[in-house]
């Protein structure tokens, strides 16, 4: 779906092991599409209305970015198709790298392994993260010469060797395949100056030296020179860098000597070991030798949880190392999981009491039409005038996300009779081709009888 | 005050002893976690191996260092596994002890010895082994010394060079020497394990 409508511009070069993204749901959104007053834009960042949902997560984002507020949970609730996720995602985007954004669905803490309260309390502890200090041994010089040799039959492993200097020093590397890999990646040649950090083997580009430095060389304008290293190779470096809660856990809680050859997983995790973590990371606070970030976590499907997971959420937000809850769903009225009751969004009372709820409403016609546009710059599809408002009709009387697939289909369709944009017998081919819901749901009105077993007929299904 | 509270520090340790190999085995647990082990010849009472284990500041066990000693070779695991690892034409760096002297030797330098320039650097408190020809270059402390707060005398220092190793001794001060002589006759006194069956608990 990815590939280029105009394969002649784009050169093969070496394959790209850098992008394995591929085009996901919601792969066009990189933000929330707030400006600085955060007052939302009609469009911006891959987000299309829902002004008043989007401003409130804005503010629910300050509040996030401030981290003082810890144990405060959110709800978006909303019909199917207006966008829960993508706000969700929009806050992930929003808050960079370094807050730790944990999203899961609700039905994936049911699991026979783990129990239910075990899988929810890992997820709250991998959105809380600790920003410390660490020693680590890095490796910097410049580089003098760098040799891989590939076997003659394509095959087999690759040898490599690398040769680093400081001003003081030389000395020769055996390279293995992941650093080969890396070193090709980073386009490594003679006369850079990096570092590698020995612990996990990622390796940075300083610039180039001075001393290769010549008028003629053909080089970018960022290309940066800087001297050579001084003294040894192998330097201890202090680095900061942010491990979550759990990432914690799990180092304490694997079995020491010999017997860490016969465990594996880790499994559950014993309370008297967070407590312990807890403690430290607290003391290490008030030393100032670590900073605590309060992220997120982003449960969807929130109704697929259970009483239990429920009343367990009541008491973790109400801990002081808890992140901000996130939760979505699209039930309306309906009984809670694991009992008789019947509750608005299938959340029981108390804690609906305790959210923050940000409702989103169905698109306009005009938003779903920029939507579409979107996700056709996206999946790289053109689209012409006509066809486009032809899939926003469909995409007003189906749904957002059937018309959205049709997009990719009616571009493979374009591109099998040789076109370059999509038309409108296009989306007419692909409409007919596949079934929206309800004219699936109708056709099984129509010919109930001739299907199988459908004499079972009677008996609804089980939905909530 | 400074040599008092190692001293100090090494006989409130956890010790454990063993004798195995013709080596008498000492492993030590330290109040904050540090383990070390160190490894005595039993006939001439010579410090063969002294080696650091350290949790790191999350909690992991890190790997042993070697203070003294051969550094550790485990199984030759393969290059993918390390990503990188020094080839082995390069100088190797080792620290060998004799009864009076610190010694440091370094294979694998083919160079003259008029290459090499050794030096004290009393403020850094360490030793500098410099090469003209720009091959090789190590800054070293001498932990011994900075554990009882020793300061460097730089006519301590002596080097040699033959068969393609560097030699630098450094002559242990008197306060280091008696040390060590109370720590060997207080290690002597610790009942040792001897070969054999070592009680050890099966699951």
């Amino acid at each position: 779906m990815a590939t280029t409508t105009t394969p002649t511009t784009k050169v093969p070069e070496v394959r790209d092991i850098t992008r394995i993204e591929r085009i996901g749901a919601h792969s066009h959104i990189r933000g929330l599409g707030l400006d600085d007053a955060l007052e939302p834009r009609q469009v911006s960042q891959g987000m299309v209305g829902q002004l008043a949902s989007r401003r409130a997560a804005g503010v629910i984002l300050e509040m996030i970015k401030d981290g003082h507020i810890a144990g405060r949970a959110v709800l978006i609730a909303g019909q199917p198709g207006t966008g829960k996720t993508a706000i969700a995602m929009g806050i992930a985007q929003s808050l960079g790298p370094d807050t730790p954004f944990t999203a899961l669905a609700g039905s994936e803490i049911f699991s026979l392994e783990m129990s239910k309260t075990e899988a929810l309390s890992q997820a709250f502890r991998k959105a809380i993260g600790v920003r410390i200090k660490e020693e680590t041994e890095i490796i910097e010089g410049e580089v003098v010469e760098i040799q891989i040799d590939r076997p003659a039959t394509g095959t087999g492993a690759k040898v490599g060797k690398l040769t680093l200097k400081t001003t003081e020093m030389e000395t020769i590397y055996d390279l293995g395949n992941k650093m080969i890999d890396s070193l090709s990646k980073e386009k490594v040649q003679a006369g850079d100056v990096i570092t590698i950090d020995k612990a996990t083997g990622k390796i940075s580009k300083l610039g180039r030296s001075f001393t290769r430095a010549r008028d003629y060389d053909a080089m970018g304008a960022q290309t940066q020179f800087v001297q050579c290293p001084e003294g040894e190779l192998q330097k201890r470096k202090e680095v900061v860098h942010t491990v979550s809660l759990h990432e914690i856990d799990v180092i304490n809680s694997r079995t020491q000597g010999f017997l860490a050859l016969f465990s594996g997983d880790t499994g559950e995790i014993k309370s008297e070991v967070r407590e312990q973590i807890n403690a430290k990371v607290c003391e290490w606070r008030e030393e100032g030798k670590a900073e605590i970030i309060p992220g997120v976590l982003f449960i969807d499907e929130v109704h697929m949880l259970d009483m239990e997971c429920f009343s367990f959420l009541n008491r973790a937000l109400e801990s002081d190392l808890s992140p901000v809850l996130i939760m979505a769903t699209n039930r309306g009225i309906t009984r809670i999981r694991g009992t008789n009751y019947q509750s608005p969004h299938g959340i029981p009372l108390d804690l609906l009491d305790r959210l923050l709820i940000i409702a989103t409403s169905p698109y306009t016609e005009k938003e779903t039409k920029q939507i579409l546009k979107i996700r056709c710059e996206e999946e790289d599809v053109e689209l012409s005038e006509e066809a486009h408002t032809v899939l926003t009709r469909i995409g007003m009387e189906t749904s957002l996300r059937y018309a959205m697939q049709l997009i990719s289909t009616a571009g493979l369709v374009c591109r099998k009779r040789k076109g370059t944009e999509v038309q409108v017998e296009d989306i007419k081919k692909v409409y007919s081709l596949f079934l929206d819901e309800a004219r699936s749901s109708q056709y099984m009105k129509e010919y109930q009888e001739s299907f199988l077993f459908n004499e079972t007929q009677t008996a609804q299904m089980e939905t909530s | 005050m400074a040599a008092q509270s190692w001293i100090d520090n090494l006989k409130s340790s956890k010790k454990t002893a063993l004798i195995h190999d013709g080596k008498r085995k000492i492993h030590y647990l330290f109040g904050d976690g540090k383990e070390m082990a160190e490894e005595y010849d039993l006939r001439t009472d010579e410090l063969v191996v002294r080696k650091w284990r350290h949790k790191n500041t999350l909690g992991a066990q890190g790997q042993w260092q070697v203070e003294v000693g051969e550094p550790l070779v485990g199984p030759v695991a393969s290059l993918d596994a390390e990503m990188l690892k020094e080839n082995c034409s390069n100088p190797v760096f080792m620290r060998k002890d004799t009864k009076t002297s610190f010694q440091w030797r370094i294979r694998n330098l083919p160079h003259p010895k008029d290459v090499f320039h050794v030096s004290v650097q009393a403020p850094e408190r360490c030793i500098v082994i410099k090469t003209s020809n720009k091959k090789y270059y190590k800054k070293f402390g001498i932990p011994d010394l900075d554990r009882n707060q020793v300061p460097l005398d730089s006519s301590a220092l002596t080097f040699t060079h033959a068969n393609n190793t560097l030699i630098v001794s450094y002559k242990k001060p008197k306060e280091i020497l008696t040390l060590e002589q109370e720590l060997m006759k207080e290690l002597k006194k610790l009942k040792a394990t001897s070969e054999g069956d070592i009680d050890c608990k099966t699951q």
